[in-house]
């Protein structure tokens, strides 16, 4: 059977529900909600559907699909398939997981939406559309696609959060549109280069040519290539000092939004970084292991100690995620497969983790209207399932073992401690910190009094218990059994390992 | 039976799982969901350790996560250790749940208390069937969940949430070392299966510095655990959590996991004469460093938290000293005896309503059954002869003067000295006398709880008759010709005995003599308010150290980075906005709206592409 089009179908399914709500009359709350909700589900029922055929020990290549598109004509190598930007779709292990990820947390978010006040028309197009970029920068092929879909992501980010955010909206807004703008354009410029001199944007050819002497780019290029290539991903990442922007971000949009930008958007960083950095430009990496590790450990305990004097709980998960992406930086500058595999799961586990954390948030500010840890207290008083779920979050999020945090900072030093052993144990420290400042903000927000009076404040009901429930069991079946994530990795694995040499 | 012994932690996993679901249906059925499921595990540990009497070890496991060329693999073993362990979490689990049953009644959150119970059970069960060092650190985490759990049960209280907090914080400190060492030493010998590790290092793979480093690595985390100097003050606050759980976790099973994990992993110790030596000092000085303490604290549970503390580094020292037998030894009774102290001293809690020992007084005769338990526990403690604590006490000793440390050997004996007189001390405080508080309806505790003390009772005197001077049935069993663990028993001069016999004596005569005849004034050694009366009820001012030091330093770096944060980081977004606003500044003036200046420039456009189009011969 032809499964050609099945990506295609995924990543523009959304698409259906765009045109549903733009004939709906944009007062229809329910409705709407339910229809936004309903528009996520294809994609996931797709996305799981990959994920069932590669189960079944079938290739993930039989998805693939590569249409002309645009051909600059005329030039030397054009039959050859040079000079072409094709539409071309793909999964490998490592890109079907994260576009799994993708599917859930969009269907979990578009449940979290409920806490949407306004709009909902114009908010659940947007989202959808959102979906479409997220999707599509997963599973396109070539690097001219990648850079539409990620385009794709931004607008709507954009407006989903200068719009339907909190009080300081319109700045975080135009914060993340200059700094992921500026992110782009540098990405940009890097496509452009490595096409005008290969003369392809496909992934994987390149990732070929760059191992063949003849291809005409000299190894300063590259280390060039693959420092813009550091900035541009970086930004989204983030990496210190790049991360301002996230911070209001994560503060002023809405929780459905966060569940999104923490738990998928932040990864295209380190989708990014380990597809097009490490798996095009192996050697130039190579000689910057020690960079990336230094820099790991700092995001690692810089967003920590920060963590630890935020008043706002929102803002100790802003720092938190700095810290967790130190984690991917530290298993990838390790260039082992224990390192690689840490940050590809350090990626999926921080974006359940991070998506039940913000949600749980959301919960509690639609409760409390407030996120300042000084106003609440003794919350598992009167919510005791939410400080349940907002501790076990917590305590998944320090990487407690059982839970999927703990198998991905596990690997990623375990992967770091063969390479750089002196740079790991300072990176340790990190561990010890984020065990502090979240047992502090959780305990402080659950445990002892009240600092207000939330009598009456009702706990989790109804489809509140979905997205925290689904997190949770996703959470606690990669603690268990992590071969769920690792079994379909050790094919992308052994790709990038081959590249690297060794 | 042995076969199927994975099946024993899932019980009261299970428990766990039903209360957390349905506990909110079941109420105070949830007490039997609970006691249920730890007696099926009790009664299968004990079908597993006969049976290891016998058998062989057993020893499974299966591929858990697989990283490249790297099999990680997930199982359990049942050797000499292990079995041991198996039963003695168990049973006292078992004996705790029964107890809860009344101590807990009435609470609201009696089901969660239960379900914790049950996690807690679970994560230590499984913690001593490991047969990995991966797999001990995991559950070695969930077991710290557990205690942190309950510890702060009460977490409308401050205290417990502060105590809660910073058991999790200071034993996390020592699980970064053991994570660190256990790495290392994974790249070391590219396993974590104790098998392959202790294989490895007898063939002389690993280098001497290495196995130091290691082990003492991995002792750190031991230390965190089994609350040993410096890192042992959180273990005392943890007497913020319900007192059954005291009796469970904070004084028979996790704590002694520290002293399980350095016996487990005996043969790396016993391949560093550094890394036994840090151990048997850090042991002795936490021995007489805990007792002192306990000395003047006057909160019953404290007493007995800074006793656990001290009795633990006995433990370590016995381990230091390559007294594996000794420690183990030790671990069992204590074991006994103190979760029948504080199982009794919940029940007196439960008739007084109160901590404080300064308010008690005249209990014996109201509580004719705790009483004389609480004495047997405090005889067995105090290493009278006959009780459990007398042998175990007595091969630590003896191990720890063969072992050629006369010094920590003297600590220890001044430390056998203090734990008589405080253990004495409380007794007489509590026991005799006159009430110094009216006390009003003060009666004995039900049958629930009075059980499971009894049973403890009946333990603390005969557990030490399976290794005396005259048989070494326990030691001859857990070494079993293995060399690497030692001796079954290590022979000593009579003189020990006689020696540990006399301080213990002595400490209850002084003990006597001052708080039961009052014939010597309490304040005869130091006139109250004396330095250092004040320096011991503060702990030697440890925790205020820690907070002066390490929190504040936590503190500055977190500010010093703020301050970066706000003004570097933040400038260096200002810049990029103020470059972005400056471009489309610019931008903006190119569009003056005058047609004749777009006209000009789109024909100077043209003409320069024009130019270029000749130069490069139309490549372009």
């Amino acid at each position: 059977m032809d499964l050609s089009f099945v990506l295609s179908l995924l990543v523009f399914s959304p698409l259906l529900g765009i045109i549903v709500l733009a004939f709906m009359p944009k007062t229809e709350e329910k409705t709407i909600k339910i229809v936004g909700f309903l528009a996520t589900l294809p994609a996931l029922v797709i996305a799981i559907g990959l994920y069932l055929h590669y189960l079944a020990g079938k290739a993930l290549s039989d998805f693939s699909v590569a249409k002309d598109w645009i051909t600059f004509g005329g030039l030397q190598g054009a039959e050859a398939g040079f000079w072409k930007v094709n539409y071309e779709l793909g999964v490998s292990g490592f890109s079907m997981l994260l576009v799994l990820l993708t599917a859930v947390v969009a269907t979990l978010a578009a449940i979290a939406s409920i806490y949407i006040k306004k709009e909902w028309k114009g908010y659940f197009m947007l989202f959808l559309l959102l979906e479409i970029g997220m999707l599509g920068v997963f599973t396109a092929e070539n690097l001219v696609l990648f850079f539409l879909f990620f385009e794709i992501t931004l607008i709507p980010t954009f407006f989903l959060i200068g719009k339907w955010g909190y009080f300081e909206k319109e700045k975080a807004a135009y914060s993340f549109l200059i700094y992921n703008g500026l992110g782009s354009a540098v990405l940009l410029i890097v496509i452009m280069i490595l096409f005008a001199k290969t003369g392809t944007t496909n992934i994987e050819m390149l990732t070929q040519m760059m191992n063949d002497p003849n291809v005409p780019l000299s190894g300063d290029l590259k280390l060039g290539l693959l420092i813009a290539l550091l900035i541009a991903f970086g930004v989204k990442l983030p990496i210190f000092p790049l991360h301002s922007w996230m911070l209001r971000v994560h503060v002023q949009a809405p929780p459905s939004i966060v569940m999104i930008h923490s738990g998928i958007l932040l990864k295209i960083g380190a989708y990014g970084l380990i597809r097009f950095g490490m798996g095009i430009f192996p050697e130039q990496f190579e000689t910057l292991a020690v960079l990336l590790a230094i820099l790991g450990v700092i995001n690692l305990l810089y967003g920590a100690f920060l963590a630890f004097i935020q008043t706002d709980f929102k803002m100790v998960l802003a720092y938190s995620s700095i810290s967790h992406m130190g984690i991917v930086l530290i298993g990838l500058a390790a260039m082992n497969e224990a390192g690689v595999q840490g940050a590809i799961f350090q990626v999926v586990s921080h974006g359940l983790i991070s998506a039940l954390l913000f949600f749980l948030v959301g919960a509690f500010y639609e409760r409390t209207d407030t996120s300042l840890m000084e106003n609440l207290g003794g919350m598992a008083k009167g919510m005791p399932i939410a400080s349940g779920f907002l501790l076990a979050g917590a305590l998944a999020s320090l990487g407690l073992p059982g839970m999927s945090g703990f198998v991905s900072e596990f690997m990623a030093f375990l992967g770091l401690f063969e390479e750089m052993p002196w740079i790991a144990a300072v990176g340790c420290i990190g561990i010890i910190m984020t065990a502090v400042y979240l047992l502090r903000a959780v305990l402080g927000i659950t445990y002892g009094q009240s600092h207000r009076d939330f009598t009456g404040v009702l706990d989790l009901k109804g489809v509140e218990f979905v997205p925290v429930v689904v997190l949770m069991a996703l959470i606690i079946l990669i603690g268990v059994i992590p071969s769920v994530l690792s079994s379909p990795l050790q094919a992308t694995l052994e790709t990038i390992m081959l590249g690297l040499g060794g | 039976m042995m076969e199927n012994a994975w099946i024993i932690p899932l019980f009261p996993l299970l428990s766990f799982l039903i209360l957390l679901l349905f506990g909110k249906r079941l109420k105070d059925a949830s007490a039997y969901v609970g006691i249920l499921l730890t007696l099926a595990s009790l009664v299968y540990s004990l079908l597993v350790l006969f049976e290891r009497f016998t058998e062989p070890t057993f020893k499974t496991s299966t591929e858990w996560l697989r990283i490249g060329d790297i099999s990680l693999t997930a199982g359990f073993e049942v050797n000499q250790l292990n079995a041991l362990m198996l039963v003695i979490v168990s049973l006292v689990s078992f004996l705790v749940h029964t107890y809860s049953k009344g101590y807990m009644h009435g609470d609201e959150r009696f089901p969660v208390f239960y379900a914790y119970l049950g996690l807690f059970t679970f994560a230590m069960l499984g913690l001593v069937i490991s047969p990995n060092l991966l797999q001990t650190y995991i559950f070695w985490e969930l077991v710290g969940v557990g205690s942190f759990l309950l510890i702060g049960f009460y977490f409308y209280k401050e205290e417990a949430k502060a105590a809660a907090k910073k058991a999790f914080i200071m034993t996390r400190i020592g699980d970064v070392g053991l994570l660190i060492g256990m790495i290392l030493l994974f790249w070391e010998t590219k396993s974590f299966e104790y098998s392959e590790i202790f294989e490895a290092v007898e063939a002389g793979a690993v280098s001497t510095t290495m196995i130091t480093l290691t082990a003492i690595l991995i002792f750190i985390g031991a230390v965190g655990k089994s609350g040993q100097f410096p890192l042992h003050t959180w273990l005392p606050d943890a007497m913020e959590g319900p007192t059954p759980v005291s009796a469970l976790i904070h004084a028979a099973t996790m704590v002694a996991a520290g002293v399980y994990l350095v016996a487990a992993l005996f043969p790396l110790f016993a391949a560093s004469e550094t890394a036994l030596l840090t151990i048997a000092i850090i042991g002795a000085f936490t021995a007489i460093f805990a007792a002192s303490i306990g000395l003047v604290q006057t909160d019953i549970k404290r007493v007995l938290a800074y006793s656990t503390v001290s009795q633990l580094g006995y433990m370590m020292l016995a381990l230091g000293s390559a007294g594996y037998v000794a420690g183990v030894f030790h671990l069992m009774t204590h074991a006994f005896f103190k979760a029948l102290l504080f199982l009794a001293a919940g029940s007196v809690i439960h008739a007084v309503h109160t901590q404080n020992i300064e308010e008690m007084g005249g209990l014996w005769k109201k509580l004719k059954l705790t009483a004389p338990l609480f004495l047997i526990g405090t005889l067995a403690i105090s290493g009278v002869p006959l009780f459990s604590g007398f042998f175990s006490k007595d091969e630590i000793l003896i191990a720890a003067w063969e072992g050629g440390h006369p010094v920590l050997f003297l600590l220890a004996l001044a430390a056998a000295f203090m734990t008589a007189f405080y253990m004495f001390r409380l007794f007489f405080m509590v026991f005799t006398g006159e009430a110094r508080t009216p006390m009003k309806n003060v009666h004995e505790s039900p049958s629930m709880m009075t059980f499971p003390m009894i049973v403890l009772g009946v333990l603390a005197i005969i557990a030490g008759y399976v290794q005396t001077p005259l048989n070494h049935n326990l030691g001859d069993w857990l070494v079993d010709g293995n060399e690497a663990l030692g001796h079954s028993h290590i022979e000593g001069p009579i003189w020990i005995m006689i020696a540990a016999t006399v301080v213990s004596l002595a400490g209850i005569y002084l003990a006597y003599m001052i708080y039961y005849k009052r014939s010597i004034a309490r304040n005869w050694l130091s006139g109250s308010g004396d330095t250092l009366h004040t320096i011991l009820t503060n702990k030697y001012y440890i925790d205020e150290f820690y907070q002066m030091s390490v929190v504040a330093i936590t503190k500055g770096i977190s500010y010093f980075l703020r301050f970066i944060d706000v003004f570097l980081v933040e400038g260096i977004m200002k810049g990029v906005a103020g470059i972005v606003q400056g471009l489309g500044a610019a931008g903006s003036k190119l569009q003056t709206g005058q047609t004749q200046t777009y006209v000009t420039v789109a024909f100077v456009g043209m003409a320069l592409l024009a130019v270029i189009f000749v130069l490069t011969g139309g490549y372009l």
